[in-house]
């Protein structure tokens, strides 16, 4: 286990460095001059080539990219072209914030997604089953942005009961956690459900039944956990994308996240910070699923890696 | 000499009167009431920079005149009022500006506040080494002279008369030696000034957090702790408003504005601004090189129509070639109202080319609804029977083909938008219309250059008389107005929010507010 783990670790680096080259090179191909953005509408031609100089857009671009994964092997990301801090500053500052609203948006969903896959597969084709459905057609249909700005108008203008936005208490988390939760919530309900129904209706969970076990027992020890694969799988990768930043919800919520730091630099192509934080968010995307896959083992004992 | 003597003396004059009066009236006078000991303020982008000299936002511009200072305050009138210079003269020739600098002033971190930090902020401003956006607005100034240690003198390569409103720039807003000396470029991130506040917290993508600098020269401020907290969604800054959790909302939603202006615990103020929006016709190059052309387009396009239906009144049509805030502006005798017939007549005379498709080129989301702007424009000139090609871009991308020369250009209508940084016409007139601004040194993108034009606004620039330097400026305006280099759409207005329990904020047209003596009823 020990190996594989180690074996995994060491292929990301082709990975990230694949990751590397890709972005590099396409943000090149993309259409606007970082340096007359930087130098500003009224700039002359001198001062943006001073600009295009300072930040070594002038190099050839496969030059740029060697110094770039120079500074890469060194952990170095470099510098924001835009505020001139250290990228890996830049991202420090707003990750946090990112990974929490990931961590408890993914675990309001399982809290609420899981059971209700479970009970919608218990009650096949009943008014229970119709609401769980409706119920996640409506999470996965309602659009982010739309949920994110009903609920601030309820909960935070009419009501008064919880912030519009920003960050600070425990009372901040909720609306964007509980907006972002909604959708994949009803990504969760459903994969539990079919994968349920599928579990349920296996030979050994009848030999279950026969043996005169609970029904509680049955459905929760012997189905559940064996469905448990491709849900686990479903959260993995829903968290993974979580970590990348929920852009929408960040803009709503006023959430410093790591989505908002993405768009923006985008918006001023600040390459050094857009490299940065999709070099990172590939990193989490990994360990993720290196996570995912580690969890495997402990679901289903009978998996192994060599 | 006399002549010049005379002249002297009306701007030494002017310069003596601007110092007599002393902080803006509405500040001081709402520095008796209760103590605000935090108002938090909506905004809806984070600082890059709080380095004045590196800084092109307004909002963030605006920040830093609270950390810094400037040397003069252009009130919303277009007064210079005394800060930290507390008078300037102008050379009988024009090309030297000598500054008083108020004495026994210091910066927040116990530096000196002299001639020498007003030399070291402008010879860092004309670095061409150092990322100056701005440096053109001061591009006229070729060295400070420190005179003594509360005097300096701009010595200028030409004469340059709006330099006085010039001066309450942020860009030239003085930075402490000792934190430069500290910081190096870093002075971004630890700004030190001589304002009314110290940065004592910033939490990236989150909040800014201002405290009063208790050594502040001037006025004790009334508010304590200002608060700029990022809220990049509109309607949540809006939203947040309504609910209590901020005091003030940096431009709301203009769809949201008559609901706002009916809320009764809601103040709401939207005055105009200096920024103009327009559609550039190129003037040398494609199918509006004819000024009937041009002229036409004027015609066939409602203005009042987009400014009522589009921009929820959060602007209002053009009626002269700069915004009516500013000095040198003078409402146009011609008008250009929405009248089709008369376009359709002046293109048959022009003997316009129907078949022919002209590219029409817009950016979005830089400029409010400026892409719907633009789609209405089309329709209106698709109306007359002009076949029209709209390309939408985001800003980068659009910006890289604004300052291609002639010969590489795409542009033949093009939406842009033009906001002095003073409340004075050069900026705009010399700014988008001389010969000297045609891409690429300049972002005059219409391509517009006429001799006796540029000659007009050189004698401006040249005149230290005001009244006659305004009876160029309208000159000038006439002739550009008629030669119809832009389809002159509208001046935006600055919109600003906050709760009605708050007296006393000033607004300026230059989209920026004061909120350092305001009071909470």
């Amino acid at each position: 286990m020990l190996n594989y783990v180690i074996k995994r670790l060491f292929s990301m680096i082709p990975v990230l460095v694949g990751i590397s080259i890709l972005l590099f090179f396409m943000l090149r191909m993309l259409p606007g001059d970082p340096a007359q953005v930087l130098a500003g509408q009224m700039a002359s031609p001198e001062e943006i080539e001073t600009i295009r100089k300072q930040l070594g857009l002038d190099r050839p671009v496969y030059e740029q990219y060697l110094s770039y994964l120079g500074r890469l092997v060194r952990l170095d990301l470099g510098r924001s072209a835009r505020t001139q801090n250290p990228v890996i500053e830049e991202i420090w500052a707003r990750l946090p914030n990112t990974a929490l609203l990931a961590v408890v948006a993914i675990g309001l969903a399982c809290l609420f997604g899981i059971p209700a896959g479970v009970i919608s597969a218990v009650r096949p084709y009943t008014w229970v089953d119709y609401a769980v459905t409706m119920g996640a057609l409506f999470g996965i249909s309602m659009p982010v942005f739309w949920l994110g700005l009903m609920l601030v108008v309820v909960f935070a203008v009419v009501l008064r009961w919880l912030p519009a936005g920003g960050t600070g208490s425990w009372q901040h988390v909720v609306l964007p956690s509980v907006t972002l939760a909604s959708f994949v919530v009803a990504f969760i309900a459903r994969m539990t459900r079919s994968t349920m129904l599928e579990t349920l209706s296996l030979d050994y969970i009848s030999t279950a039944r026969s043996k005169g076990l609970k029904e509680e027992v049955v459905v929760i020890k012997h189905a559940l956990k064996n469905a448990l694969i491709p849900i686990v799988t479903v959260v993995g990768l829903q968290f993974g994308l979580l970590l990348g930043g929920a852009v929408l919800t960040e803009t709503v919520f006023a959430w410093p996240g790591i989505g908002r730091l993405i768009v923006d630099s985008i918006l001023a192509r600040d390459y050094p910070v857009i490299q940065g934080t999709i070099l990172i968010f590939g990193l989490l995307y990994i360990l993720v699923n290196l996570a995912v896959d580690i969890l495997y083992v402990v679901i289903d004992p009978r998996i192994r890696y060599e | 000499m006399r002549q010049l003597m005379n002249r002297f003396g009306k701007v030494l004059a002017i310069a003596v009167l601007a110092a007599a009066g002393l902080w803006p009236a509405a500040p001081s006078a709402q520095a008796q009431g209760k103590e605000i000991k935090e108002l938090v303020i909506a905004i809806g982008v984070d600082a890059d920079t709080l380095n004045p000299q590196e800084q092109t936002t307004t909002l963030i511009q605006n920040m830093c005149d609270l950390i810094y200072d400037d040397l003069f305050f252009q009130d919303p009138a277009g007064k210079l009022h005394p800060r930290l210079a507390t008078k300037y003269e102008v050379s009988p020739d024009g090309l030297t500006y000598t500054l008083h600098l108020r004495k026994g002033v210091k910066f927040s971190d116990g530096t000196d506040f002299n001639a020498d930090a007003v030399k070291l902020t402008f010879e860092r401003a004309l670095d061409p080494k150092l990322r100056v956006p701005l440096r053109f607005a001061i591009g006229m100034v070729k060295e400070c002279v420190k005179i003594d240690d509360h005097t300096v003198a701009l010595k200028l390569n030409y004469p340059f008369a709006p330099l006085g409103p010039t001066l309450s720039m942020t860009l030239v807003s003085p930075i402490s030696p000792a934190a430069i000396q500290k910081y190096g470029d870093e002075v971004r991130q630890h700004p030190v000034g001589a304002g009314p506040y110290i940065l004592k917290e910033w939490v990236k993508g989150d909040r800014l957090v201002f405290v009063r600098n208790e050594n502040y020269y001037g006025e004790k401020p009334t508010v304590a702790q200002i608060t700029w907290k990022i809220v990049p969604e509109d309607a949540t800054r809006e939203a947040m408003l309504r609910s209590g959790q901020v005091h003030v909302c940096y431009k709301p939603l203009p769809s949201n504005l008559a609901a706002l202006k009916a809320d009764s615990g809601i103040t709401v103020e939207m005055p105009l601004d200096t920024r103009t929006i327009f559609m550039g016709l190129n003037c040398q190059k494609g199918v509006t090189v004819d000024k009937k052309i041009r002229q036409a387009f004027n015609y066939a396009v409602d203005k009042k129509a987009i400014v009522k239906k589009i921009l929820f009144d959060t602007a209002q049509p053009m009626d002269g070639p700069v915004s009516p805030v500013v000095f040198g502006y003078q409402k146009m005798d011609q008008s250009y109202d929405y009248n089709p017939e008369k376009a359709k007549q002046l293109l048959k005379e022009a003997n316009f080319d129907f078949s022919k498709t002209v590219a029409m080129r817009t950016p979005q989301g830089r400029y409010l609804f400026d892409k719907q702007v633009s789609e209405a424009v089309q329709a209106y000139l698709q109306a007359i029977g002009v076949k029209i090609e709209l390309r939408t871009y985001d800003w980068p991308t659009y910006t890289a083909g604004l300052l291609k020369p002639l010969a590489e250009t795409e542009l033949e209508v093009f939406l842009l938008g033009w906001g002095p940084l003073i409340l004075d016409a050069d900026m705009g007139l010399y700014g988008q219309f001389t010969c000297e601004v045609n891409p690429p040194k300049g972002l005059g993108s219409a391509f517009y250059c006429d001799a006796e034009y540029d000659a007009i606004m050189k004698d401006s620039r040249k005149e230290q008389d005001p009244q006659k330097r305004l009876d160029l400026l309208k000159k000038a305006s006439q002739k550009v107005w008629d030669d119809c280099p832009w389809i002159w759409l509208h001046v935006e207005k600055f919109v600003i929010a906050y709760s009605s329990k708050i007296k006393g904020m000033v607004v300026t047209p230059t989209e920026k507010f004061y909120p350092q003596y305001v009071t909470l009823n």
